[in-house]
């Protein structure tokens, strides 16, 4: 309490109001940056923060049906207390789920990165040519929605229609089946890298345009070789973008969907439960049972919070702190 | 086939005197206010995914001016419901007209998604249509959730070119296909005679259909649950036996790869139903006039039975505020001789109304123009399909289906496919007793 | 003066092979579906995949045809969502960023996380309480349905509040308010021109955003004349089991859904280096 006391811009707060001058201050200080921001705050509490309240108020409840539950009035919507959240928690398909993104987090995003990074260093550095054409060619295929990268790469991957696997047969080579079930995982991956690298890579370089080149020459007079410079003035200097870009991939690795739900059709390897959100999706639609969905849905997003929040206490500083 | 027929009947009677009990109270609750003005000019949207419906509809509007029906194309199948039970559940978005299929009524009618249409003129049709479909429409009561559209019996499409090279005769019981397809495969490592496909539980639910399974029943005012059955079993433990031998392939159908193998001919076969020829045009064009269709193979030569895969109703949706209307258009829809060959020219279906079928369905489809006597073989199967009970987890069993027989297409052994069967079972159940129904 | 030292750089080949190594592997798939779309029903899945053929014409031609050119409404709604609501939303962004970064008020770090947590939550989960909420509205099934939802980008304010801090001088916005200008005049006359090349990348983020988010229009949407492309295309995959999924069609609108974005890529894309550059230094 007294240090927020001390707080630059507190002061306003303590002082009693009344006078006019500390009237028109206090409009100033936060009606006006109130008024300026509802639309915002508007939209937010609309389309995000009711719907969650909405999926809280769903995840206590469930359907109730007696007898052979046909004809009006034979279901009804009754209070659940935890009951809904008790199975999710101890479902071993949700379970499995989650071990699933986090094996394939644990795939995707330290190769995701470490491309993006170095594409970004490449393109950086002075002695790389095509430099506009890569950039634009790995920036690509984030226009792509993942709904129709999926299908290509599907096509791409399965034996009966893939050139690889054309190709391979020609030459007399077995080329194992991605979509098996122990390579899936890889098939998954490789498309959310070929989707996000060029994304990740695009935030690493435009941080990297930002250092003033003279620390460049600095280090290039004192004999630096360009890795050296890569390696102990370059990566230290964007190391808050990626972080950032670490947070934004770990919070889309766990809400993983599109990907394999485009691809699950094509193969016996993926259940209609294999990623968290999926689970969600099948139990909402398929099952038709929203309170169970709306119950695993409050858990996926607590844990994505508790992951977020320790990563961002870790960084927070760094991200936030050089504004004003 | 007769027995279990008869079995499903009793349950079905004994269904109605619950429901006709249950709901004489309730009638009207949880329709929409109706418009009773006749001379009001009457939208209509219906949900649709048969190919062209627009095109059937334009008849009806043409000469319908007061009643304008718009299609709205979906996504086959499952997604349609999907929207629908969601609009159900919000109260709002429905529209008046839904392409139900048959395994999907049950969960519609326990989710008070349908209009019970017993009051309108669409109970006139009742002789219009095979017992075994009026009964999945009216869940065996008095009530009538849906007019039926189309039914698909099954048969076995197989390419008569390859057989003929082979000298293989057609096989008409389980056996000879075992057999047929083991000289397939090893004539040619990379050929199948069918594959195993872990994605159509509708597909499965027709074998079984046809061993005589019933998966679900009512019992007193309980639901019964027999999936893991002597019929199901048998038929599981037979495919599991082919793709642990290797003879059948264990990848899924409708991909682009099941595709490629139809246009090379490495797919020798397909246990479709009677729409088959519009896929298989799409699907593999430059193989028309190489195929032939013959009766499914039979698990007793003496009793021929088969089994249904796909069909669906149209349905009338608690949020129509035209209901009359919508009966009405439904029934010129599935009844009329005008648009029953309108539905079988530019849709591609194979209609459930009896009459309309028979003069319809005159000449072969054009993918199967070798074969004159195409729609002899189709129509004496219909006449063979066995009755089959859904209840209101369907969708639950079939998703069930899809994981579980997809581990076991993949571990490619006969006790995992029996294991799938009882994981079905134990899922569907588990699902029902979940949710408060009452389970025998 | 550092542009005549980068001429005499040596031009390394390992680093270039590298870049053009991940720019091939990039492009790998979008040349297959070049070639792809080119090929009639029956050679897509008879011939060698890369071998190109005739019948991209046919191709575009057969899937305007389709439900009377419905394919292209799906080009025309994906445009009016994707750019209207990016439009929109990069507004509102810009706004709550800047009044975030500029501003001293009580409350201002709360509202900046709870605004921020939003990041967090999947579009898939919110997609069912936002059809329920709008259905008792009357809304689902409308362009509202999809565009209203989607304006608010927590992702964007973030962003807006970075780039508003470090290319917006406090001593302008208070010279500006010494001389009388309203505070929605400084934002919109003052602020956002110095913001511009910040916001355009906020506005590609969201452009992308709501043209790769397929679940919310998914749900909302029954009428078929109101898809964009993805659930559109989408739907002639999934025609169910009685129906051949449309391949050729699909793939034709693929690579036809695509060619817009790249255009505006291209043109956008020097925006990309400018923006955060340019903020960061002045920070």
């Amino acid at each position: 309490m007294a240090a927020t006391a001390t707080m630059p811009g507190s002061a306003e707060k303590t002082a009693a109001p009344g006078r006019p001058r500390q009237a028109k201050n206090f409009k100033q200080r936060v009606l006006t940056p109130y008024a300026m921001l509802a639309p915002g705050i508007v939209l937010f509490l609309l389309f995000m923060a009711a719907p969650i309240i909405y999926t809280l108020v769903l995840s206590f409840q469930q359907k109730k049906v007696s007898g052979l539950g046909l004809g009006k009035g034979a279901q009804s919507t009754v209070f659940a207390g935890f009951d809904n959240y008790v199975r999710s928690l101890t479902d071993p398909e949700f379970g499995a789920s989650v071990l699933r993104v986090l094996t394939y987090g644990a795939i995707l995003i330290p190769l995701m990165l470490g491309f993006a990074l170095l594409f970004a260093l490449l393109l950086d550095s002075r002695r790389t040519r095509a430099g506009s054409f890569s950039r634009t060619a790995i920036f690509l295929p984030y226009a792509v929605p993942a709904v129709i990268s999926s299908l290509l790469w599907g096509f791409l991957y399965l034996p009966g229609v893939s050139p690889f696997h054309f190709v391979a047969d020609k030459l007399g080579i077995a080329l194992p089946s991605l979509l098996n079930p122990d390579l899936i995982i890889f098939a998954i991956a490789n498309i959310a890298l070929w989707g996000g690298v060029g994304f990740n890579m695009i935030v690493m370089y435009t941080s990297l345009k930002a250092v003033p080149q003279e620390i460049y020459e600095a280090a290039k007079l004192d004999g630096a070789s360009e890795i050296q410079t890569a390696l102990r003035i370059k990566i230290p200097i964007i190391a808050p973008s990626v972080v950032m870009t670490a947070l934004f991939s770990m919070i889309a690795t766990l809400q993983v969907f599109a990907e394999p739900t485009t691809l699950r059709p094509l193969a016996n390897s993926l259940s209609t439960s294999w990623s968290p959100l999926m689970l969600v999706y099948r139990d909402a639609f398929t099952r038709n049972d929203v309170y169970s969905a709306a119950a695993t849905s409050i858990v996926i997003a607590l844990a994505t919070f508790a992951i977020s929040f320790l990563f961002l206490r870790v960084v927070q500083k760094r991200a936030f702190g050089q504004e004003n | 086939m007769r027995r279990s027929f008869r079995a499903g009947a009793v349950a079905m009677i004994a269904a109605a005197a619950l429901l006709t009990a249950g709901c004489s109270t309730g009638s009207g609750t949880g329709s929409a206010e109706q418009n009773t003005d006749p001379n009001q000019k009457v939208e209509l949207t219906y949900w649709a995914w048969a190919p062209n419906l627009d095109k059937v509809v334009d008849l009806w509007n043409e000469k319908n001016p007061n009643i304008h029906v718009t299609v709205n194309k979906q996504d086959g199948g499952d997604p349609a419901i999907t929207k629908l039970l969601t609009a159900v559940n919000a109260g709002s978005g429905a529209p008046d007209l839904i392409q139900a299929e048959y395994q999907k009524i049950p969960t519609l009618v326990a989710a008070d998604a349908l209009v019970d249409l017993a009051d309108t003129e669409a109970k006139e049709t009742k002789d219009n249509f095979p017992e075994g479909v009026w009964n999945s429409v009216t869940l065996g009561g008095e009530a009538l959730y849906a007019v039926p559209q189309d039914t698909g019996p099954m048969a076995f499409y197989y390419r008569a070119d390859i057989f003929e090279g082979l000298g293989l005769a057609v096989p008409t019981t389980w056996d000879e296909y075992a057999a047929a397809a083991k000289t397939i495969h090893d004539a040619d490592p990379e050929a199948y005679l069918g594959t195993f496909s872990s994605n159509d539980a509708g597909w499965f639910t027709g074998m079984a259909q046809q061993a005589g399974a019933s998966w679900w029943g009512i019992d007193g005012d309980a639901w019964s649950v027999k999936i893991a059955e002597e019929p199901t079993e048998k038929v599981a433990g037979y495919w599991g036996g082919l793709v642990e031998q290797g003879t059948i392939d264990n990848k899924p159908m409708y991909t682009p790869e099941w595709n490629a193998a139809l246009n090379s001919g490495k797919q020798v076969g397909w246990l479709s139903a009677a729409w088959a020829p519009g896929v298989l045009a799409g699907n593999a064009g430059a193989t028309a006039g190489k195929w032939k269709v013959a009766p499914m193979p039979q698990w007793d030569a003496a009793k021929p039975a088969t089994g249904n895969w796909g069909g669906s109703s149209t349905a009338v949706t608690t949020q129509s505020k035209n209901v009359a209307a919508a009966a009405k258009f439904a029934t010129w829809l599935n009844t009329s001789p005008e648009a029953v060959d309108a539905l079988v020219k530019v849709s591609n279906i194979y209609p459930a109304d009896t009459e309309g079928a028979k003069t319809a369905l005159t000449a072969a489809p054009e993918f199967f123009s070798n074969q004159p006597d195409f729609y002899d073989v189709i129509g004496k199967a219909a006449q063979n399909v066995g009755s089959f009970n859904y209840g209101p987890n369907v969708n639950v069993a079939f998703n069930a289906y899809n994981d579980q027989f997809a581990k076991a297409a993949q571990a490619k052994s006969r006790s995992a496919f029996l294991e799938a069967v009882d994981s079905m079972q134990q899922v569907t159940v588990e699902d029902l007793k979940k949710t408060g129904f009452t389970v025998k | 003066m550092s542009i005549p030292t980068e001429i005499r750089e040596k031009p390394s080949y390992l680093s270039t092979g590298i870049l053009i190594i991940g720019a091939l592997y990039c492009l790998f798939p979008v040349i297959w579906v070049v070639a792809a779309a080119t090929k009639g029903s029956d050679e897509l899945f008879s011939t060698f995949t890369f071998t190109p053929s005739v019948h991209l014409w046919s191709n575009i031609v057969e899937l305007t045809a389709y439900r009377d050119g419905v394919f292209w409404r799906w080009m025309l709604n994906t445009a009016l969502y994707a750019g209207v609501g990016a439009l929109l939303s990069t507004w509102v962004s810009a706004l709550s960023g800047y009044v975030l970064a500029k501003y001293d008020f009580p409350g201002k770090n709360g509202v900046f996380k709870v605004l921020l947590m939003g990041v967090l939550v999947p579009g898939v989960i919110l997609a069912i309480p936002q059809y329920l909420m709008l259905a008792q509205l009357g809304l689902t099934n409308t362009y509202w349905s999809v565009l209203l939802p989607q304006i608010i980008s927590p992702y964007g304010i973030y962003l807006a509040r970075i780039y508003a801090a470090a290319s917006v001088p406090g001593d302008v916005i208070e010279a500006a308010r010494t001389e009388g200008a309203k505070e929605m005049y400084i934002f919109n006359r003052i602020a956002l021109p110095m913001m511009l090349p910040g916001l355009v990348t906020i506005f590609l983020f969201q452009f992308v955003a709501i043209w790769n988010n397929f679940m919310l229009p998914y749900i909302m949407l029954g009428d078929d004349t109101l898809f964009p492309l993805t659930v559109g295309l989408n739907g002639l995959l999934n025609q169910g089991a009685t129906a051949p999924a449309l391949y050729t069609l699909v793939l034709a609108g693929a690579l036809l859904s695509i060619i817009p974005l790249v255009i505006m890529f291209l043109f956008l894309q020097r925006y990309w280096r400018v923006d955060l550059a340019a903020g960061a230094v002045k920070a």
